[in-house]
């Protein structure tokens, strides 16, 4: 906002660069009526909600309330589960991705996954990144390839001169954020982080969070985090989900609310968001 | 709906958070009550012109200096310790700035004191007496209604300070005509020019009577909102 003083005209914006509104959002996934369950057991249900592209999403909730479920159910991850049966749709840029012919090995390609632990393959650093294009055949200037994802990834620095180490060699920091060199080596448009920075320390968390924040110019972010600072510190847009205890002690998970990243922490709509970040309850 | 999370978590966390919050905020209250102490003694010396109680109204600011630091400190290591969100740092927040507002009524009461012993030689004019009873009495009705609907969250009994706020406002309207009027006794011109100042006094604890309000207003609503723009009057309650 900008007021005019003496002829002049002063910027007085204070606050940090508000979100686009709604309208110049494009939707990466529009998640309608999502339920998901586990041989017949319901682990979540009735979630709607839309992903916005650029945009860092985190899913904060309790333990047990299918947040990373959901996260799982956006590149398949849950087909791995034999018992696993998913509900509602999910439209991926207006596509059912879960229609009849999605394939799941093209959509993981699309979407790319950093898990909690940092899981490096027992190679060198260089072929772990260049495990993804190798799979897929996008060999052609896999050297350069390689290097735009350390680089991404805020790791060519310190590895540069070890590509043929060991990736075990590095520290755990150091090993996510080769995961994330490796997610996006095959050039993803989305990347999905199910708690990303758990078992990591303080300054490590930190360096992932910047990436995060690098990262959204070129890719649309969803963290899971237990950590609600950091869902506080990183994201755009907050879903909060919690736990319905069914008659017989079923419990399942719901989305209670859905906002601005910075309405979640200053004004959340729901009761029980407020007791959830304001640390009383839950 | 879902079952309440106080509901599936009986137990309640942070207990000694919460004990940080409530602490600060009965602080914030006592700092009140220094306050209406310091505003009554600040009246009674300008109206009986007794120089020792103004010089007691301006030492007791120290105690209400002392309180505010206190205040300040505790709001500090809140922020520093607890990351407060949601409705806990709209509470710190409000308490941050209801805490600079008081601290300045006393101010406000420390400068009438000094008037009050400037002009102690000088001669009192009887309606502007009786005025200023009427304006202290307004400010500290005021400060107890902005006080009391900041720890009740009571929103209505905040948007009320601007009604009130209008009738100490005339009321320094009244004094300023009152003291053109005053005639040609330069002792008597004098004491009302100090006088003009001392209602000017009265008047702005009133509009941080009304600053108050406004954060019961943010506290309970999560909107930061003016109650009344001076820079655009034409859109003012109650005028």
């Amino acid at each position: 906002m900008s007021v005019t003083m003496a002829g002049v005209n002063v910027d007085v914006t204070t606050q940090a660069r508000p979100l686009p509104a709604k309208e110049f959002r494009e939707v990466v996934f529009d998640v309608k009526d999502l339920g998901v369950s586990y041989s017949g057991n319901q682990a979540l249900q009735d979630v709607s909600l839309e992903i916005y592209r650029n945009f860092v999403t985190a899913f904060i909730g309790p333990s047990g309330c299918g947040k990373s479920t959901f996260i799982r159910c956006f590149n398949h991850m849950n087909d791995l589960i034999p018992s696993a049966k998913v509900e509602g749709t999910i439209l991926y840029h207006g596509e059912d991705m879960y229609g009849p012919e999605v394939d799941a090995v093209e959509v993981r390609k699309r979407i790319g996954m950093v898990f909690q632990k940092p899981n490096p393959f027992p190679k060198s650093i260089y072929d772990n990144v260049a495990f993804g294009p190798r799979v897929l055949g996008m060999t052609d200037g896999l050297d350069e390839r390689v290097e735009r994802a350390l680089q991404q990834s805020a790791l060519w620095d310190e590895a540069k001169d070890r590509l043929k180490s060991s990736a075990l060699s590095l520290s755990g920091g150091q090993q996510q954020r080769l995961c994330i060199a490796r997610c996006l080596a095959v050039e993803p448009e989305v990347i999905l982080m199910d708690e990303p920075a758990s078992a990591l320390d303080p300054i490590a968390t930190t360096r992932i969070e910047d990436l995060m924040h690098e990262l959204k110019k070129d890719y649309t972010i969803v963290v899971v985090t237990h950590n609600m600072q950091q869902a506080a510190r990183v994201a755009d847009m907050t879903a909060f989900f919690s736990v319905n205890r069914g008659e017989e002690g079923q419990r399942t998970g719901i989305l209670v609310e859905y906002d601005a990243t910075s309405k979640i922490f200053t004004q959340p709509s729901d009761k029980r968001t407020e007791d959830y970040v304001t640390g009383r309850f839950g | 709906m879902g079952v309440s999370l106080r509901d599936e978590y009986p137990d309640q966390m942070r207990l000694s958070f919460q004990e940080e919050l409530d602490r600060l905020e009965a602080n914030l209250q006592e700092e009140s009550e220094l306050i209406l102490r310091s505003l009554r003694g600040a009246i009674n010396a300008l109206e009986q012109q007794d120089a020792e109680l103004a010089d007691e109204v301006i030492a007791f600011d120290d105690e209400v200096d002392a309180r505010y630091l206190e205040i300040t400190k505790g709001i500090e290591q809140l922020l520093a310790r607890q990351t407060p969100v949601a409705v806990d740092l709209r509470l710190v927040l409000a308490v941050l700035h209801i805490n600079l507002g008081l601290e300045r009524m006393a101010d406000l009461c420390v400068t009438i004191s000094k008037l009050t012993k400037l002009s102690a030689d000088l001669k009192p004019d009887d309606t502007l007496v009786e005025a200023f009873e009427e304006m202290g009495a307004r400010a500290e009705e005021m400060i107890r209604v902005a006080m009391k609907s900041f720890s009740e969250r009571e929103l209505e009994g905040a948007e009320s300070l601007v009604d009130l706020d209008e009738l100490i406002d005339r009321a320094n309207r009244r004094v300023v005509k009152h003291v053109f009027e005053l005639g040609n006794d330069p002792a008597v011109r004098e004491w009302g020019l100090r006088m003009i100042i001392v209602s000017r006094c009265l008047e702005r604890i009133g509009d941080h009577a009304v600053d108050i309000g406004e954060q019961t207003a943010y506290l309970v609503t999560g909107e930061f909102r003016e109650f009344t723009d001076a820079s655009h009057p034409e859109g003012v309650a109650g005028e």
